[in-house]
């Protein structure tokens, strides 16, 4: 079972997440309209490991795009002035571009592992947490405990509150 | 920030989707013009083109390169601002930046598209174009990456992937809040374009880290790009293309007609989408100022390609530095000084920075100058190189000066579609510029 409930202000939403947060909830969704840094303090987000995949991305880029343009050299020779087969200052060129491609992509693939997205299946949501209502989510919440974070977000002025069935 | 009040955050979703989910008659019939004009003055002079050879062209066997390259560099340029200013102003965290980034990278987006196309028309045999990939084959044949011009594939390809990305990954909360307005069809594609994004504080925090990565990497991804496409000159030992100066000017004169062409898309979003409220006067005149200091710094470069061409004191480079200044083609480049260098100037005065109008005739101007800037490098160098008797001009036919009309018509589709398509404005970051939710507020 989840329990939402919708605020109208920043700080209720806050103060409840932490209520909800120091009541022993831990299973706890905070949907904005806007990216809140005070959220993700409350939640305890701190580096992201996007960065990881950021860095693996580029060094993986570094080494396939030089391996790329060495490799490809090798199997169709193409003498030119009697210059070196292997040349390094135009190889770098082809390694930092394909340091920045890899980088990118696997940003994009870091973002989608750590954030979980995409996830089309239904959620707890409430559409007008897109436009100007800050939304707290509680998750997995034990039918007894239901009554008491109800209490908790109503108690921090919670313009609506609703009860959802969670997917199996 | 805003010229007429602050909105609310429900006013900022309803004014920007109110653009996507409402569609007049005028929209349609502007889309069906450019699209006409593509199709005619593009799309049909190509198709000939291909039946009949790049002989239909004006180039010739002194000028092997014409308008249709110096069209990719200006398209490329062109592009340079959108994803670029945009990562800039990310980093930097300013704040002028959130109303006007989007429209500015989906330029970018699109010049490139339009550049790339200008490499399929000069290319001839376009049905060959996959030969310059490193895709195996059954000739065994790889592409040589000791020459620019592969280096060019491989930028362009980079930069149009990653500004893809950079636009898209910033849309995904717009993406959200177009899915939560609308129903049907509509909603269900928008589910899949935002992922099923919800706006959770996970999902706000990973998307902060990644595009400020995304940003990063464009950055220097950017300035790679235009100085790539400058060696496709400069690495040549042509008089007028042989300058160590050219990358800098290339990027210079790239991040300018770019910032110009952002004033023009400004222009057009506030007057056709009615974005007065969102694209006001701090955006204006901050562009303004960028364009003195960037017109400053390209006339500095300017001067220096001049003197140093001199400076060198070979016959051949004089004999170009001539043909550029008093042959002809000179009346078009004293056009680009006075476009490019003299016009700008006119925006010290803040009367000017502050006119919606007046911007938007010296950015037209400025891009007139770019375009020509473009034209005069490639149609004043090689026409000139080293013997007299390889001496020739190159004047672009009927083809080529209607493909270069056309390309306008297919930057002009692109955007009228993504403006239908994607938030023209970025809905959560204007929302970040606004009072917070709070009571105190």
């Amino acid at each position: 079972m989840a329990i939402m409930g919708t605020f109208a202000f920043e700080e209720d939403f806050l103060a409840v997440a932490r209520s909800l947060q120091s009541s022993g909830f831990d299973n706890i969704s905070l949907l904005s309209p806007l990216p809140l840094e005070e959220a993700q303090e409350v939640l305890g987000l701190g580096k992201s490991p996007v960065r990881h995949y950021s860095l693996a991305g580029a060094i993986l880029g570094a080494i396939s795009g030089f391996a790329m343009a060495v490799g490809t050299s090798l199997v169709f020779i193409l003498p030119t002035g009697g210059r070196a087969i292997i040349t390094i200052p135009p190889f770098l060129i082809i390694t930092y571009e394909m340091t920045i491609l890899f980088g990118v992509l696997f940003t994009l693939l870091g973002f989608h592992f750590v954030s979980g997205l995409p996830a089309w299946r239904d959620r707890p949501y409430w559409s007008s947490a897109s436009v100007d209502r800050f939304v707290v989510v509680v998750e997995g919440v034990a039918a007894e405990q239901l009554a008491r974070a109800e209490a908790i977000i109503r108690d921090a002025g919670a313009d609506e509150i609703r009860h959802v069935e969670e997917e199996q | 920030m805003f010229d007429h009040g602050e909105p609310s955050y429900a006013d900022v979703n309803k004014d920007v989707l109110s653009t996507m989910l409402e569609t007049g008659p005028r929209y349609w019939m502007l889309l069906g013009g450019t699209m006409s004009v593509a199709g005619i003055c593009f799309f049909m002079p190509w198709i000939y083109q291909l039946f009949v050879g790049v002989g239909a062209a004006g180039m010739n066997r002194n000028a092997v390169w014409g308008s249709y390259l110096s069209n990719f560099i200006f398209w490329i340029g062109l592009s340079h601002s959108g994803t670029l200013l945009s990562a800039v102003l990310h980093i930097t965290n300013s704040p002028w930046r959130k109303a006007i980034y989007r429209s500015a990278e989906a330029m970018t987006l699109f010049s490139l598209m339009t550049a790339a196309l200008f490499v399929m028309v000069h290319l001839g045999r376009v049905w060959f174009v996959h030969w310059s990939f490193p895709i195996p084959n059954q000739m065994g044949l790889w592409p040589n990456f000791r020459s620019p011009l592969m280096f060019d594939v491989m930028a362009i390809t980079t930069y149009l992937t990653a500004s893809s990305i950079f636009i898209y990954m910033g849309s995904v909360p717009d993406f959200a809040a177009v899915r939560d307005a609308s129903t049907g069809m509509r909603r269900r594609l928008y589910t899949i374009f935002s992922f099923g994004w919800r706006g959770t504080a996970r999902e706000w925090h990973t998307l902060g880290w990644a595009y400020t990565f995304f940003a990063v990497f464009v950055i220097p991804l950017a300035v790679s790009v235009h100085s790539i496409v400058s060696w496709d000159f400069a690495l040549s030992a042509v008089p007028g293309f042989h300058h160590t100066i050219f990358a800098p000017y290339f990027v210079t004169g790239a991040i300018y007609s770019g910032t110009a062409g952002i004033v023009t898309v400004m222009y057009c979003l506030r007057k056709f989408l009615g974005f007065e409220r969102y694209i006001g006067q701090v955006h204006l005149d901050s562009l303004g100022k960028l364009l003195i200091t960037l017109s400053l710094i390209w006339s500095y470069i300017n001067i220096l390609e001049l003197f140093s061409g001199w400076y060198g004191g070979t016959s051949f480079e004089l004999e170009a530095l001539k043909f550029r200044l008093t042959g002809f083609y000179a009346p078009l480049y004293w056009e680009m000084i006075l476009f490019c260098a003299f016009v700008p100037m006119l925006m010290l005065s803040k009367k000017i920075r502050w006119s919606w109008n007046k911007m938007l005739l010296v950015s037209v101007l400025i891009n007139i100058g770019m375009l020509t800037e473009r034209f005069i490098i490639v149609a004043t160098s090689q026409p000139r190189k080293f013997l007299p008797d390889a001496f020739g001009y190159y004047v672009p036919s009927w083809i080529e000066i209607s493909i270069t009309v056309g390309s306008f018509a297919i930057f002009a589709t692109l955007f009228l579609i993504f403006i239908k398509w994607v938030p023209a404005i970025s809905i959560y970051e204007v929302k970040e510029t606004l009072k917070p939710l709070r009571r105190d507020a």
